[in-house]
């Protein structure tokens, strides 16, 4: 399906959710690029964007801080709904007010960022592509020894700026004292952040939490291969505790539960 | 990396105070013997050692690191260990991934009164880490 059709079927989409909704999150065009905006009732929608991706569910997290009881739609695609679903079963965000209009991505799209998923549950515009069933990046890790790998991550995190642009582009980071601030966790003053650190200690608090969205590892200006490892501890998860994040709001994060699956909250 | 000449490793070692370091305890007064490269850290469950705790000790020099805590069921608060259950086998799959061989984590479970199963765990894991050499982290 062609970028107009998309966006045609979305304008369509967006008018009506607009009908029920206070507002509807969406990306707007800006200066060549695309920002995400709040479209109200009666703005002008020959503007709306759906390139390149966006983070939107950290944006509806913002949004129903400031607004609670707002009634809000939002353009969604695969990573998206599965962020606003992990964010939700954490109490993050209130899916009673959200309405998601479900944007599939293309083939391309899947490939290049490897996903699982490349569609959300709500699916409102585009045709659901098939996913690619695990991440190849796996099993190159795997084929290499202990050494090996050990040489790979050391030269790839020493690389690692610290700007914490791979945290603050997460959607499923909101943590507001966070371990990677933390001079006992990782000591300030050294770059690259020593290892291992601050990437391992963000790899173990993506466990159950990663949402395989690669928004990280775009946003990285060192080029690290930030999921690689991700993806390898998603897949573990789901083999020990048959838990995939972002997949169901009923089901709650592994590591925060006990042996039989209770928690006290 | 298994010709490590009489290396004597450094182990930190993460004991819950109602069960393992009792057990730990117990295997003194007993005099049962065991290496002595662990360093012992009481906590107060196995449920307190985070992933950051584990990866800072390993950091600071450890070439190993064993949580060692009470047995399922017998949880002084009941299911902290549970978490612990889950968390270090992550932790180890983690730092395998990372080049970071898996077996320099080890959590065990040892009862106050399993002195002897405690010197046990702990000889077999200074064994262990002797084998795997110093830690290079540098």
């Amino acid at each position: 399906m062609d970028e107009q059709t998309l966006l045609a079927g979305l304008r369509t989409a967006v008018a009506d959710a607009l009908a029920h909704a206070n507002g509807v999150l969406a990306l707007r065009a800006d200066h060549g690029g695309a920002v995400p905006h709040l479209f109200k009732s009666g703005d002008d929608l020959s503007d709306l964007a759906i390139a390149p991706r966006y983070p939107m569910a950290m944006i509806v997290d913002t949004l129903g801080d400031a607004w609670p009881e707002a009634r809000l739609g939002v353009v969604a695609r695969g990573c998206d709904e599965r962020a606003l679903i992990e964010l939700a079963k954490r109490h993050q965000v209130n899916l009673d007010n959200v309405t998601v209009i479900g944007l599939a991505c293309s083939a391309e799209q899947a490939i290049e960022c490897r996903c699982a998923k490349p569609y959300p549950d709500a699916l409102v515009v585009g045709q659901a592509v098939e996913g690619i069933a695990q991440d190849p990046r796996i099993a190159e890790l795997e084929a290499m020894s202990y050494g090996q790998r050990f040489a790979f991550w050391s030269a790839q995190y020493e690389k690692c700026l610290k700007c914490y642009g791979c945290r603050n582009i997460c959607p499923v980071c909101y943590c507001p004292t966070c371990a990677l601030e933390s001079d006992l966790w990782v000591e300030t003053g050294v770059l690259a952040p020593p290892f291992p650190s601050y990437h391992m200690i963000k790899a173990m608090h993506m466990v159950g939490r990663c949402i395989a969205c690669r928004e990280c590892e775009d946003a990285c200006p060192a080029d690290i291969p930030l999921t690689t490892i991700y993806a390898a501890l998603h897949r573990d998860t789901a083999e020990a505790f048959g838990y995939v994040a972002g997949h169901s709001i009923d089901e709650k994060p592994p590591l925060l539960l006990s042996l039989s699956g209770t928690m006290e909250d | 990396m298994s010709e490590n000449n009489g290396y004597e490793p450094r182990i930190v070692g993460f004991l819950c105070n109602w069960c393992s370091y009792a057990g730990a305890d117990g295997a003194g007064t007993a005099r049962i013997k065991y290496p002595s490269n662990m360093r012992v850290v009481r906590v107060m469950c196995s449920g307190r050692v985070s992933p950051e705790l584990v990866l800072r000790t390993f950091r600071q020099g450890a070439d190993g690191v064993i949580v060692l805590g009470c047995h399922i069921g017998d949880c002084h608060y009941a299911e902290g260990n549970h978490r612990t259950a889950k968390r270090i086998p992550m932790l180890r799959n983690l730092l395998g991934y990372a080049g970071i061989h898996p077996d320099r984590l080890r959590l065990d479970w040892a009862s106050a009164a399993e002195g002897p199963k405690l010197a046990e765990i702990v000889t077999d894991f200074t064994e262990r880490i002797k084998e795997l050499g110093k830690l290079e982290t540098k």
